[in-house]
């Protein structure tokens, strides 16, 4: 598998956030979802695949998300991922937290670096 | 997790495997978009996925109770692989189950007498208070306690809730009439030595204080043995009276069956009463109860030790010239219990015999693991290039030794149900052996749980670290037939089969030991002879044999009568069988007060009638033995042993010296007339005390139990009907106690060593028969492995003489090396024994050729079919194979 020396390790809990975040509107298929990431973030961040599929497994039995058979654009069938409300919940819980974690982390690294000048 | 998720998971897999295949179709779609080829845009749009199973494993595992499954899984993978395999399979299992029911038999024995059973309530609780002899006899730290003492440590209410005592009476006599009169084993406790215990009878009640005072003392409690055996288990038993000694006593109570202490199993109980005279502070020296105490709440065995010490001190003060130098002891019940019984060094020695078969046993199965392993390489290498990790092939193999643990485990606990029975049969000879019930218990159980996960470890632990560490791209490229990955899998199985001969070597070395000295022992000349002798005990019950006179008269006329018997050369009595037990008392040598004044000096007293030493086969060695010309009237006299000169007269003139037994009849000086040789005090020890023969026709002290011996012409036991039926004539209701041969009783005492020996013997065996099969197994798959080797040299030249010597060189060349080390590691043993069992002998330097040889020709016999075999092998079907 290709990867960018650039890119990094996502903190734990980020890449199930950022699915929950992607499917609130729009329901979609795995394939999407990895796409729609990678787009989003302008190539920032690219999912593997080898971590995408466990972590739907894993919002799927924890009930945050629910899938349902569909049909791709292609109109091949494929599973749809979808929030649930418990999802929703815990997207809204998780999201601030992760909001204060990075303000957080950004006001300590902006602080070490008014000392090191 | 809910149940129907198990059951839909199903689902959820193939829905997962929908929405892969979807995702790698898309992108493949995209791709094609781009202008690539179908087919090269499939194979883009894989690699890019990375590996799809597994990536759909670790997403189902999402699901699973993540390492459950996969174990379960592994377990399954197992069952099929040893079921491809049976052959391998059941040899396995059958070697561990082996090893595994040999120690879950033996650990039976260890949960029965180490771990006893302690009845009633809080038994943590309860201690044994015990006195310490300052002769150092056999167990001379639990000896038993003087009533003034055992009233004086009661009053230590700080430290005990209760104290109670029990004296071991011996045999009484119950009657119905009617009947031939029973002899039981009886107990005398005092009222509230069960509350000690927080046990209760189980039907009617226990004793009443007062019982323990004259003319209420006609009470008794029935164990629940007696009371199933003699009275048929009657419900209407309590409030009864029975006959007991010629006497009625009134049935109290029932004690539940589960009322037992190891060691200790009376069939009745009886008041213990104290008279004054017993609570004197001449009692001080009849040393004769059991004492058994409740601690306080928060009281510990050092502050009762301390206490107990304090008080030892004080006793001495108080009566120098019987408590010098005794000391008392306290032990937790349970502890009491197993060291009073002493079985635990014969035990710890077999428990450590079966360890290393079992050790022998994990080994030869890790042997044959290991052969797997070399020829699985290919398989588990293509599992890890499939991306099984090496901890997940690693994982695979355990479970495998795991599964066959389980499967050995299982067996071997239905093989040592039956070696439980075998072992329980092999016991019957000692009452109070066979008392103790063996059973497959939980702690059994556990313990077969234990050892099989141990086992299981330590068989499969070194194939799976040796396949873990495989290389895939070597593996997969070789061909499984070469040799040179297989040649560290050859070395460490020659490393395992050195260490087994290792073992089994010391087992056999270490075993023979002690059959040998054990052998010697039990063969060890007693100092008299007991064959032909019958013998039978006594014990005259107050109510018709109230005084001195009376039993006099009685054994006068038994005696009398049984010499009229045909068949009988010669009739005696005994206050105690030769080579059982005596009693003791302290002595005194007139002219010795300057020695070490002290120093007590004591010495086993035995009363006897004057054909004892006749009876037994005896000489004097000086002087004479008793005759009927010793009378009451006439001058006081004594026999002592040579043992008794070497130690009190330091071996000087005995003849005419003059020595005073501290009896209870009135001390007085006696004259000694004859040295008699030396007799093993104990059938079971090889110990010879100093001792005191007095004649019965001068003891002025009554003598209630005795022993009585009829040396026969005849063969001993067919003499028994006749001396019951003399008995009877003389009084139908005074029973004879075990009428057996002298040769008999000391089989009963002794008869526990030929079965140590037998288990001994065996588990060495089997240990040299499994090392066997572990070299036999070794150097079978190296010759399998070298055909096309050995093909070669062959063609090159080599004779089938020079193929087999190297085959057999390789066998025995691990021998050599083992038993070199074995027998090294051996040489040491006959000291430690030495240690461990009291007066026994270890020197045996024949036990270590013979062992070698032992093992040279199983090695021999084991090597010689492959040498044989590749000695056949055909240099051009050799060659053509690759």
């Amino acid at each position: 598998m290709p990867r960018n020396p650039d890119q990094r390790d996502l903190f734990s809990g980020a890449l199930e956030l950022m699915i929950l975040h992607t499917v609130r509107l729009t329901p979609m298929h795995g394939y999407a979802l990895a796409k729609h990431i990678k787009h989003a973030s302008d190539e920032l961040l690219q999912i593997e695949e080898g971590s995408l599929y466990p972590a739907l497994q894993r919002l799927l039995r924890a009930g945050l998300l629910d899938s349902e058979s569909g049909i791709s654009a292609k109109g091949r069938p494929t599973r749809i991922y979808r929030l649930t409300d418990a999802g929703l919940r815990h997207l809204e819980q998780e999201t601030s937290s992760f909001e204060k974690m990075f303000t957080g982390i950004t006001r300590v690294l902006a602080a070490s670096r008014t000392q090191e000048a | 997790m809910a149940f129907w998720k198990l059951f839909s998971r199903r689902r959820r897999y193939d829905d997962l495997s929908v929405s892969i295949q979807e995702h790698l179709a898309e992108r493949a779609d995209e791709l094609t978009g781009e202008g690539m080829s179908r087919a090269e845009a499939e194979q883009q749009a894989r690699r890019e996925f990375g590996n799809v199973a597994l990536v759909e494993q670790h997403s189902r595992e999402a699901w699973q109770w993540p390492t459950v499954e996969s174990i379960l899984a592994d377990i399954q993978f197992s069952i099929r692989q040893l079921l491809k395999a049976p052959g391998f399979t059941a040899t396995a299992v059958l070697t561990l189950a082996l090893g595994i029911a040999i120690n879950a038999t033996m650990f039976s024995m260890v949960s029965a007498f180490l771990m006893p059973h302690l009845p009633g309530r809080d038994p943590q609780r309860v201690v044994a208070l015990s006195s310490v002899n300052p002769d150092g006899t056999f167990q001379a730290d639990v000896y038993p306690v003087s009533v003034p003492n055992y009233l004086q440590w009661k009053k230590e209410t700080r430290l005990f809730s209760a104290v109670a005592a029990t004296r071991e009476i011996g045999s009484g006599g119950l009657s119905t009439p009617g009947e031939t009169p029973q002899a039981v084993s009886i107990a005398a406790v005092s009222p509230d030595s069960f509350d000690v215990f927080g046990s209760s009878p189980e039907l009617g009640r226990a004793f009443n204080p007062q019982e323990d005072e004259a003319g209420h003392d006609h009470v008794l409690i029935l164990s629940h043995g007696l009371w199933e055996r003699h009275f048929g288990a009657d419900p209407a038993i309590v409030g009864k009276t029975v006959r007991l000694n010629r006497e009625d006593y009134l049935v109290v109570g029932v004690m539940p069956a589960d009322f037992r202490l190891l060691g200790f199993v009376p069939d009745l109980w009886i008041p213990l009463t104290l008279t004054s005279a017993d609570r004197a502070a001449a009692a001080r020296k009849d040393r004769s109860l059991h004492v058994f105490a409740r601690l306080q709440p928060g009281v510990t065995l050092e502050q009762v030790r301390a206490r107990l010490n304090v008080l030892a001190q004080q006793a001495q003060h108080d009566d120098p010239a019987v408590e010098q130098g005794w000391g008392a002891s306290v032990r937790s019940l349970g502890d009491f219990l197993v060291y009073n019984f002493g079985i635990g060094t014969a035990l710890s020695v077999v428990m450590t015999v079966v360890a290393f078969v079992l050790l022998i046993a994990c080994t030869n199965v890790a042997g044959l693991l290991l052969t797997r392993a070399v020829g699985r390489q290919r398989e588990l290498a293509i599992r890890m290039s499939l991306g099984a990790s090496r901890a997940r092939v690693a994982r695979q193999l355990l479970t495998e030794g795991v599964v066959l643990a389980l499967l050995g485990g299982s067996v071997g606990l239905l093989l040592s149900w039956f070696g439980i029975k075998v072992l329980r049969a092999g016991m019957s000879f000692n009452e109070a052996i066979s008392a103790v019930p063996l059973r497959l218990d939980h702690r059994v159980l556990t313990f077969v749980a234990v050892i099989s996960a141990v086992s299981a470890l330590l068989s499969s632990i070194a194939p799976a670290l040796k396949a873990s560490r495989a290389t895939i791209n070597t593996d997969l490229k070789n061909d499984t037939r070469s040799a040179t990955s297989s040649r560290s899998h050859g070395r460490l199985r020659a490393v395992l089969v050195g260490g087994q001969i290792v073992l089994a070597m010391f087992l056999l070395a270490g075993t023979g030991h002690l059959i040998r000295g054990v052998y010697e022992f039990d063969h060890q000349d007693l100092g008299f002879a007991h064959d032909h002798l019958l013998t039978a005990g006594i014990a005259l019950d107050h109510a018709r044999y109230s005084g001195i006179t009376q039993q006099k008269n009685f054994v006068r006329d038994l005696l009398f009568e049984l010499q009229q018997i045909p068949g009988v050369k010669q009739v005696t009595i005994a206050s105690t069988l030769p080579a059982t037990w005596t009693d003791e008392v302290s002595i005194h040598v007139r002219g010795n007060d300057n020695a070490r004044a002290n120093e007590q000096q004591r010495a086993g007293d035995r009363v006897i009638t004057p054909e004892y030493f006749n009876a037994i086969g005896v000489r004097m060695l000086r002087g004479r033995g008793f005759t009927d010309g010793d009378t009451a009237n006439s001058p006081p006299v004594v026999v002592v042993n040579q043992q008794f000169v070497h130690k009190y007269l330091h071996d000087g003139d005995a003849l005419g010296k003059q020595v005073n037994l501290d009896t209870a009849g009135a001390p007085e000086w006696r004259q000694i007339v004859g040295v008699a040789p030396d007799v093993k005090t104990y059938a079971t020890i090889a110990l010879v005390d100093p001792e005191a023969y007095e004649p019965y026709a001068q003891v002025q002290r009554p003598i209630g139990s005795f022993s009585l011996m009829l040396r026969t012409s005849v063969n001993s036991d067919s003499l028994s009907g006749s001396l019951r039926d003399t008995l009877k004539r003389l009084d139908p209701e005074l029973p004879l106690i075990d009428v057996v041969s002298m040769d008999k009783v000391i089989a009963k005492q002794t008869a526990g060593n030929p079965l140590f020996c037998d288990l001994l013997a065996t588990f060495a065996l089997l240990a040299l028969l499994l090392s066997a099969i572990g070299i036999y197994g070794l150097i079978a798959y190296s010759v399998t492995e070298r055909t096309h080797e050995i093909g070669i040299r062959m063609a090159l030249g080599a004779s089938t003489a020079d193929v087999s010597r190297m085959v057999l060189r390789q066998g025995f060349k691990i021998a050599a090396i083992g038993s070199a080390i074995g027998l090294l590691l051996a040489l040491p043993l006959p000291r430690v024994f030495g240690a461990m069992f009291q007066g026994l002998t270890f020197r045996a330097p024949e036990v270590y050729p013979i062992v070698l040889l032992l093992t040279f020709l199983v090695v021999l016999v084991a090597v010689l079919g492959p040498a044989w075999r590749a000695s056949r092998i055909d240099p051009t079907t050799a060659l053509r194979i690759e």
